[in-house]
């Protein structure tokens, strides 16, 4: 344990939060905010669920990324990670900070929030600290805070106007060290009630073993060239006090100490009472607080009798006049949807990140199209031409197939458009037009899981009989699919799904011949290659696109255009209701 | 959370065991008698990490078995739910030795004497030893008469079943045999799951006698993840604590006693990690309970307590103001003055609220929000008794 408090005052904090909680990181933020800060130093967040968190930054609303893991935070955000609070239960929180030090290279300070954590855990915790640079403070701690920096935990409140009460901004001369969490906010207000500002602030928790103790957390203090004076919070309980004792008279410290020892009312009781911390139990004389006092006392320690002491021995300085609460933080709220896609701003419609106007003369109607499925302007030119390749096969079939006599059907009904339209986009499905999304799953699948392309098949064969993607009614390996050879020219020289299809298809052309490749296996297996090697999509977020069926969009956009000619094209015949002739219908009995 | 000492009967079967000693004795809960062999001389106590047994009279000698359903209901009449038998054997006082294990920050410590029994306080010469990893284990195995196994295999056991202290005293080496006579241990309750020896049930506390809303108090506190503590000082004192945090209980009960008024305070107690408002409901009827028995004239209560980082002020404070609308009358009738300090998330609605509530009882003592230090609420709730 090497980390000192004028280290952590330099630093730029980077705070990962393993678990979820609330209230720790939206205090957190509050902070960040508060001091003005661009962007949040919170970098992620350690929990199962979703894939981001939305917290307020402000009167507004910011995403936190969430990984289900430290081992799948990106290798990029391990790097910069200075500091982490660690709100894991007790049971995890040995090998989750372990695991955290290990892997994380900038680590410098961590705080662990937990109750009740195993004694042995924490001494195993402090065995292995010894030789790594981390400040590692806890279990059973609500924090630490270095003013103007860093507020790493709950301490100085979780709520905005709590922090503004603190006044804790600005750094000052006054370091207060507590074994008492609950305690750590008055003690703030009693210094900063003075007029006096903190320099930083420590819950070292309550425990037996507290990993940071109390005669480390002072010799901080001493060594921090900001800090002049230190307020100690102890209870009754232990012996620490007598080896901060020691440091005294061995002149290791020397900046003048306030000391309050609670649970002098301990001598009330008939037997040892076990107060609220672990800790806070005295079997022995020496572990008492009035003994503590009394001890302290005599090596030249301001000892506070009564808690008012504490005030009373800081010197008093001009009060600063609390800050008022910003009148949008005030009445923030969580908004019910976020888009990233598009919103107004200062009363002017913005798309894709521009003016609406700009982003349209920016675009053509195939890179609008994609970039609005993406969720991003997309910019690779190869990409957007195939895409309007895409659109533009994928606009009608003939009037033959299912969802456009469906449209054909609405229409001479006497339907409206929309009416009409919805009928045949209905119409898709596993069976008609769905397929796309599902031959990008196989292909993606096939790769990511190293199958062959007979694995895959019989995979497939095994489960629906059919491999999405393959197969076509009419076109053959001697009469090919003329669109599926204009797709491939779009195929990327290396594309693995590409390939992967195509090897797919050479073994089961070999069964049947008019199991090639199809328009539905090219355009998934082509579009994962672009969106690959163009847009560096990694596989999770590809499996994310299908998960979310954007394979499908590009069908379902494309047809409403030929349905929508359908159907006009039926409201100009005026034909009349249809209606099945009887032989067109076989009735059993 | 903290460390907790487990049966004597459970001590002695674990240590016994691991020493490769056989253990003979019998469990006693309510009241319920196990089987005994008939006709044996025993010995009864009570089980319960109470001090002093001899004393309190909570130890009898010499029991026929014909006798032992009588002082077993003496003994639970007395409040004591757990209790022991054991075969009555008489040994002298003479070379009785002790050894212990204790778990410190710079590690685990072993100490020895030969010099052992109820006199080791006075004894505290002969003790030797030190950190476990400074220590020839031959050495102190010649020196205990354990071998260097048992040595080994109690060290392992401390460690595996996260001891932090473990004493044997006495023991005594009879005709080069080992026999234990006693056994405390004591234990990390945080580690319940990670254990094979011991349980829950196996924990003992010293307090002897609960009342109903301490066993209340302490269901509550097993029950929830937030933490609730009740512990009776004087049943009829005046001054009742309704407090949230483990820190600023103890300085408000500090101040108290400070002032002089130690005596008239009735219950130390807190609840913290931000319970609901059901709970905090539960945690106040109790205490709003021993209040209303109480004989003391005039009555103070203090809510609250220091500036919260998380407990929701609103919240808690909602259960509060149910449970004393529930009993306003007799709270009314009785004189009962509430006193409320109270910082933390949402404390300006609290706070708004409970001195409203209060109002409209009738019960009103003072309402001060965190510009008020500590110090000057309990001062002001000190007054009242006036």
């Amino acid at each position: 344990m090497t980390t000192s408090i004028e280290v952590i005052r330099k630093l730029q904090p980077q705070i990962l939060v393993h678990g979820l909680h609330q209230g720790i990181i939206q205090s957190i933020l509050d902070y960040d905010h508060l001091l003005g800060r661009e962007v949040p130093s919170i970098v992620g967040i350690i929990a199962r669920g979703r894939k981001k968190e939305r917290f307020f930054w402000g009167g507004t609303e910011v995403e936190i990324p969430l990984y289900s893991s430290l081992s799948v935070v990106p290798v990029a955000v391990k790097k910069v990670v200075n500091s982490l609070v660690n709100v894991q239960s007790a049971r995890n929180v040995k090998d989750s900070v372990i695991e955290s030090i290990d892997s994380l290279p900038d680590l410098k300070i961590v705080d662990i929030f937990a109750e009740g954590t195993p004694e042995r855990h924490a001494l195993d915790l402090i065995e292995y600290g010894k030789d790594k640079n981390v400040l590692v403070v806890g279990p059973s701690s609500v924090g630490v805070l270095v003013p103007g920096v860093l507020k790493l935990g709950a301490i100085g409140g979780t709520m905005y106007d709590q922090l503004l009460d603190a006044r804790i901004k600005n750094g000052g001369d006054v370091a207060i060290i507590t074994t008492s969490g609950g305690m750590v906010n008055e003690l703030i207000r009693v210094v900063t009630g003075q007029g006096r500002k903190v320099s930083f602030a420590i819950a070292m928790g309550g425990d037996r073993f507290p990993v940071l103790d109390p005669e480390e957390a002072i010799l901080l203090a001493e060594n921090d060239p900001e800090t002049k004076e230190i307020v100690f919070f102890g209870e009754l309980g232990g012996t620490d006090e007598y080896r901060i004792a020691e440091l005294i008279k061995a002149k290791k410290v020397k900046k003048r100490i306030i000391v309050y020892i609670a649970g002098v009312v301990a001598e009330l009781f008939d037997t040892p009472p076990q107060f609220g911390h672990a800790k806070a139990l005295a079997e022995r004389h020496d572990e008492s607080a009035t003994a503590k006092k009394e001890m302290l006392a005599s090596v030249g320690v301001a000892v506070a009798d009564r808690f008012d002491d504490i005030a009373k021995s800081l010197e008093q300085k001009e009060l600063e006049a609390v800050e008022l609460i910003d009148d949008q933080v005030k009445v923030r709220h969580k908004a019910y949807f976020m888009s990233h896609l598009s919103g107004e701003e200062d009363g002017k419609i913005q798309l894709l990140g521009d003016e609406l106007l700009n982003t349209v003369q920016n675009n053509s109607l195939a890179s609008l199209t994609l970039s609005v499925l993406l969720g991003k302007q997309v910019k690779s030119k190869k990409t957007i031409e195939f895409t309007d390749l895409v659109l533009k096969l994928l606009v009608d079939h003939s009037p033959n197939v299912s969802g456009a006599v469906n449209t054909m059907v609405a229409a001479r009904a006497g339907k409206d458009l929309v009416s009409s339209l919805a009928a045949g986009l209905l119409t898709i499905g596993p069976r008609f037009g769905g397929a796309i999304n599902d031959a990008a799953e196989a292909w993606l699948n096939g790769v990511e899981n190293n199958l062959s392309a007979s694995e895959l098949i019989s995979d497939y064969t095994q489960k629906t009989g059919i491999v999405p993607g393959i197969g076509h009614k009419k076109y053959r390996l001697d009469n090919p699919d003329p669109r599926v050879g204009a797709l491939a020219k779009f195929a990327e020289k290396n594309g693995k799904y590409f390939n992967f299809a195509r090897e797919v298809e050479s073994i089961t052309t070999t069964k049947k011949a008019n199991l090639i490749l199809n328009v539905d296996g090219a355009i998934a297996a082509v579009m994962l290659d672009l969106l690959t090697t163009q847009l560096k999509y990694t596989p999770e977020q590809l499996r994310e696109l299908i998960t979310i069926g954007f394979f499908n969009s590009l069908f379902v956009i494309s047809r409403t255009i030929g349905f929508t000619g359908h159907y006009l094209d039926q409201r100009r015949n005026d034909e009349g209701l249809f209606r099945l002739d009887d032989s067109d219908l076989r009735y059993f009995k | 959370m903290p460390r907790r000492k487990i049966s004597e009967y459970r001590s002695k079967k674990i240590i016994n065991r691991v020493l490769g000693l056989n253990y003979v004795g019998w469990e006693v809960h309510e009241g319920k008698i196990p089987e005994i062999p008939p006709g044996g001389i025993f010995v009864l106590k009570v089980d319960q990490a109470v001090k002093q047994r001899f004393k309190r009279g909570l130890i009898y000698l010499n029991l026929p078995s014909t006798h032992m359903s009588d002082h077993v209901s003496i003994l639970t009449d007395k409040g004591y739910s757990s209790l022991l038998i054991e075969p009555y054997h008489v040994h002298e006082a003479t070379g009785e030795r002790y050894i212990s294990l204790v778990r410190e920050r710079e590690g685990v410590t072993l100490h020895y004497s030969r010099h052992g029994g109820v006199e080791i306080e006075s004894n505290k010469d002969g003790i030797q030893g030190g950190l476990i990893a400074d220590l020839d284990l031959k050495k102190v195995a010649t020196e205990t008469g354990f071998t260097t196994k048992q040595l080994e295999a109690l060290i392992d056991i401390f460690n595996s079943q996260y001891m932090s202290l473990l004493e044997i005293n006495p023991y005594v080496i009879e005709d080069g045999e080992l026999k234990i006579l006693d056994v405390a241990i004591e234990i990390d309750s945080a580690a319940e799951l990670l254990v094979s020896e011991w349980t829950e049930a196996d924990l003992r506390s010293p307090a002897a006698v609960l009342t109903d809303e301490e066993i209340a108090v302490k269901k509550l506190n097993n029950e929830s993840p937030a933490s609730f503590s009740l512990e009776v000082i004087n049943p009829d004192g005046a001054i009742f604590l309704l407090l949230s945090g483990g820190g600023a209980s103890v300085v408000i009960a500090d101040e108290i006693f400070m002032m002089g008024h130690g005596k008239q305070l009735a219950n130390y107690g807190e609840y913290s990690g931000n319970p609901s408002t059901d709970e905090t409901e539960i945690y106040t009827d109790q205490v709003i309970k021993l209040l209303l028995k109480s004989k003391a004239k005039k009555k103070v209560v203090l809510v609250g307590g220091a500036v919260a980082n998380f407990t929701d002020i609103k919240n808690t404070f909602k259960g509060i103001i149910s449970v004393l609308e529930k009993h306003s009358d007799e709270l009314r009738k009785q004189g009962v003055k509430f006193y409320v300090r109270r910082g933390g998330p949402r404390q300006a609605e609290g706070l708004k609220a409970i001195t409203k509530a209060l109002e409209n009882m009738g019960i009103m003592g003072g309402v001060y929000d965190p510009s008020t230090s500590i110090p000057a609420a309990v001062k002001s709730l000190v007054k009242g008794l006036k």
